[in-house]
């Protein structure tokens, strides 16, 4: 087997992994954000996109296996080659860009575990994998991490409104966009310096296990300019269906519960990093928002969207494994199956992006755009476009019917779509 | 299996602190906008935006592995 093929092969589906982690991840930061008014879309995912390059720089100290033994990699376990990072690869960019198609926000590292655990399972054998592991790291941390944040989040938006509650008139709930700047930048800086690291640890290895490198070394710099650039390109694309989900899908998010939800993500975050129980950042960020939604009266959570996300949670392991498994079952034959691999993977990355172009709004899909869009409506917009008689209900201030998922939603002209005084007092 | 108080002990620091935050913020705003404004309650507000400020750092401080370890 050329080796210098597939480790080229292994870096570029692992720069393009990167760049989908990238904007895949954005909404958990800038979602709120954007939705809120707090910042510009373009301004958010520029923030974002510059934390997460510095981010990247700050840490570099890549993990010693590729899967945090999920496979049993290492003395007495399977080898992981080079031919199954690169299967396992194309299982998560095949995911992460059909999640991404559906607007829906998932796990990128549940992806990538994904995809390896179905290259390992047809390269090495079912005993290759610790499914213990997989219970304990993947699957219960799932159903625990929305959990914790959403009580996190309910609880700190009880809070906020409790203590900003006035009998005047007046109010001063606009004073949290200002503070939905800081906990957002929080939850993006902490994502470049783990999730790039990722990308920056499967290169290392397989540079490793291709000879270039010695054992146990750190990955070159070169490796770390590219990830940190890919990833913050990622960002700064903005995935902007993801976003949309988030910032209005769910359910419509308020300066306060915007506020309430991000630093309930990134208190949750940063003590699952810290005190030693890993919980993904993705489901952290939905929690949070469902939480703060439950916090204030009268505001809708969709719950169908909601079920719509858990279970995309559920099913990224096993569908990036389905993918994951397949590639490396076409790779196994040799040079020829890689490279059929390489093709297949382009043409279905690029057959999905297609149809992100053609097919800009799903029936599903429309219903939170109109959300979404009803969120960064400014109410002198609204206000205007009711004179005109042109709409009834509160969703349909949308100038168009439909508005196009991949760009941007359009910038409020005032400072953002939701007026401290239009909230619910609660 | 799984590692039952680590979870517990990430929830309620996660919770304790996300509270401690937001309660420091809101309070920050309440004693800010308040009509009868003294100069006790301005600085007030103000430390509470210092304390969550303190908060943001360590946040920082956490995320930065060069700083801590």
């Amino acid at each position: 087997m050329d080796i210098t093929l597939i480790v080229v092969l292994v870096i570029a589906v692992a720069l393009f992994f990167d760049f989908t982690n990238g904007f895949h991840d954005t909404a958990n930061a800038m979602a709120t954000p954007i939705a809120t008014g707090a910042m510009k879309p373009k301004v958010a995912v520029t923030v974002a996109a510059v934390l997460n390059l510095v981010g990247a720089f700050l840490s570099t100290e890549v993990a010693r296996t590729v899967s945090g033994g999920i496979i049993r990699e290492g003395d007495g376990g399977v080898l992981i080659t080079p031919e199954m990072i690169f299967a396992g690869l194309i299982g998560a960019v095949v995911w992460n860009m059909f999640t991404w198609l559906r607007g829906l926000p998932s796990s990128s590292s549940h992806a990538l575990f994904g995809g390896l655990i179905g290259a390992a399972l047809v390269g090495a054998g079912l005993g290759s994998v610790d499914f213990g592991v997989v219970l304990s790291k993947v699957v219960l941390p799932a159903l625990l991490a929305p959990l914790i944040a959403g009580v996190v989040g309910y609880t700190a938006t009880r809070l906020a409104y409790t203590i900003t509650r006035r009998r005047d008139d007046k109010s001063e709930r606009g004073g949290f966009r200002y503070g939905q700047i800081f906990t957002s930048s929080l939850v993006a800086l902490a994502h470049g310096t783990n999730d790039a690291q990722k990308t920056m640890g499967v290169i290392t290895l397989t540079l490793i296990a291709g000879g270039l490198l010695t054992p146990d070394s750190g990955p070159p710099f070169w490796v770390v300019v590219v990830c940190a650039f890919a990833i913050a390109l990622g960002t700064y694309t903005g995935g902007w269906r993801i976003i949309q989900t988030m910032g209005g899908g769910l359910t419509e998010v308020k300066p306060t519960q915007g506020f309430s939800a991000e630093a309930s993500t990134t208190a949750t975050v940063l003590a699952s990093s810290h005190l030693g129980f890993a919980l993904s950042t993705t489901q952290v960020a939905s929690g949070s928002i469902i939480g703060a939604g439950l916090g204030r009266r009268g505001s809708k959570i969709q719950w169908g969207t909601a079920g719509k996300i858990v279970v995309a949670w559920f099913i990224t392991l096993p569908a990036s494994a389905a993918v994951g498994a397949l590639a490396a079952l076409i790779a196994s034959v040799g040079v020829v199956g890689l490279v059929i691999d390489a093709v297949v993977g382009v043409a279905v990355i690029g057959g999905i992006f297609l149809i992100s172009r053609r097919r800009p709004h799903d029936q599903g899909a429309a219903i939170e755009v109109d959300l979404a869009a009803t969120s960064v409506l400014s109410r002198r917009r609204a206000r205007r476009a009711e004179r005109r008689g042109r709409v009834d209900t509160p969703a349909a201030g949308v100038e168009a019917p439909f508005v196009r998922m991949d760009d941007p939603p359009a910038p409020a002209p005032t400072r953002g779509g939701s007026t401290p005084d239009d909230e619910v007092r609660s | 299996m799984i590692d039952w108080s680590a979870f517990l002990v990430v929830a309620l620091v996660s919770l304790c602190s996300a509270a401690a935050l937001v309660s420091l913020y809101s309070l920050g705003l309440r004693l800010l906008t308040v009509d009868d404004r003294t100069t006790g309650r301005t600085a007030a507000g103000w430390a509470c935006f210092v304390l969550c400020a303190v908060g943001v750092l360590f946040g920082i401080y956490l995320i930065v592995p060069a700083l801590h370890s």
